[in-house]
């Protein structure tokens, strides 16, 4: 009987302390990296070719590091930076909106009582263009600006520009466009909402 | 088996003792009582809102926190009361907080910020009361460079870096170190 106590002693106190040590030893929060890492972007275009004349839309999927966080394009305070994103059109293409997906209100440690709205994980933006009848004939591209302000549990990036572009064809009026990456402009339209 | 039960013990206090350490040596890169291999501060010249130069040599004799911040930094806000806090209960020891802003616009966002930001210190509103100087990438480079705000450096009397904080300070853990300083 004492033998069972015992080894019920030892398994119960390794038990424990392999769980303490895993506790210990794990990594409790990312080294930050450097601001322009903490993301990784896709560019994608709904039509191909896009016609003179017609409406068509660009996503661009930002895939956020895993522990990191940056702000929404609406922070609830003001001082805070927004994520913004900036086409340079080429002539001929013009902008109507730039759809920005609602942030999500989390807490974190450092501010444990006021959520703060941010952007995490793989978050999708649009933007609703039109290529006018001066649009260049050919391949373009618009040339796209990320700007953010990332952080992770601890501390904040400072706030840096993003390079992205998105790369289609012009074709003449009236060419028939096929309807491209549906899956992703599905799922920016219901992650808008 | 008591032998079993005393080989056991010694080495999961042996494993629990190298995890501990493991842990602990993630945020701090240096110890602050030993005095061996430290290095010295930069030798670095801040300017303060007014443009007046602010070298860091001319606190020399005092125990610094240099505290690299934002105003657009939610963590670096969130210790602003306990660095008040710092800065009230040891400035009069020989101790100062010296916040290096890294905002791009510099004065344009940090004075308003110093005149109406109330921070709770203790259960009384206060306002940052300790110097602020602007931080600039070379100087931050010659700090070694920063991987994220906040980020600060405990200085000894004789300009030494102590110990430096990734993110934001453990008060208790900041307190303790200041005052092995002073």
């Amino acid at each position: 009987m004492t033998k069972l106590i015992r080894s019920a002693v030892v398994l119960g106190a390794l038990f424990l302390i392999s769980g303490a040590a895993n506790r210990l030893t794990a990594p409790a929060q990312e080294a930050p990296r450097s601001a322009a890492s903490v993301v990784s972007t896709k560019v994608y275009t709904s039509l191909d070719p896009v016609p003179r004349g017609k409406d068509f839309q660009v996503a661009v999927v930002v895939d956020i590091v895993n522990g990191y966080h940056m702000n929404s394009h609406k922070p609830l305070d003001s001082y805070l930076i927004p994520f913004t994103l900036t086409p340079q059109l080429p002539a001929g293409i013009t902008l109507a909106d730039t759809i920005y997906p609602p942030g999500k209100n989390l807490k974190f440690p450092f501010s444990p009582d006021k959520p703060l709205n941010v952007y995490t994980e793989s978050v999708i933006f649009r933007m609703k263009l039109n290529a006018g009848d001066s649009a260049a004939l050919g391949k373009t591209s618009i040339p796209i600006t990320l700007r953010y302000q990332a952080c992770n549990n601890s501390a904040c990036l400072p706030p840096v520009k993003v390079p992205a572009t998105a790369d289609f064809t012009v074709a003449a009026a009236g060419t028939k466009a096929k309807p491209m990456h549906l899956e992703v402009f599905t799922a920016a339209t219901a992650a808008a909402k | 088996m008591r032998r079993v039960l005393s080989i056991s013990v010694l080495g999961a206090a042996a494993l629990l003792a190298s995890a501990a350490m493991v842990a602990c040596g993630s945020t701090s890169a240096k110890n602050p009582g030993s005095r061996a291999n430290l290095q010295p501060a930069p030798d670095v010249t801040f300017k303060n809102l007014d443009g007046a130069e602010v070298p860091l040599a001319s606190f020399k004799g005092k125990v610094v926190l240099v505290n690299f911040w934002a105003t657009w930094c939610d963590p670096c806000r969130s210790e602003i009361p306990d660095l008040i806090g710092l800065q009230d209960k040891f400035s009069s020891k020989g101790f100062t907080l010296l916040g290096a802003s890294m905002d791009d616009d510099g004065k344009k966002s940090i004075e308003p910020f110093m005149q109406s930001t109330q921070f709770n210190v203790h259960g009384v509103e206060k306002t940052m009361d300790y110097p602020i100087v602007l931080g600039t990438d070379a100087i931050t480079d010659k700090f070694g460079g920063l991987l994220g705000m906040p980020t600060s450096f405990l200085i000894s009397r004789d300009g030494k870096i102590v110990k430096k904080y990734l993110g934001v300070v453990n008060a208790e853990q900041v307190t303790k170190d200041i005052e092995s300083q002073l």
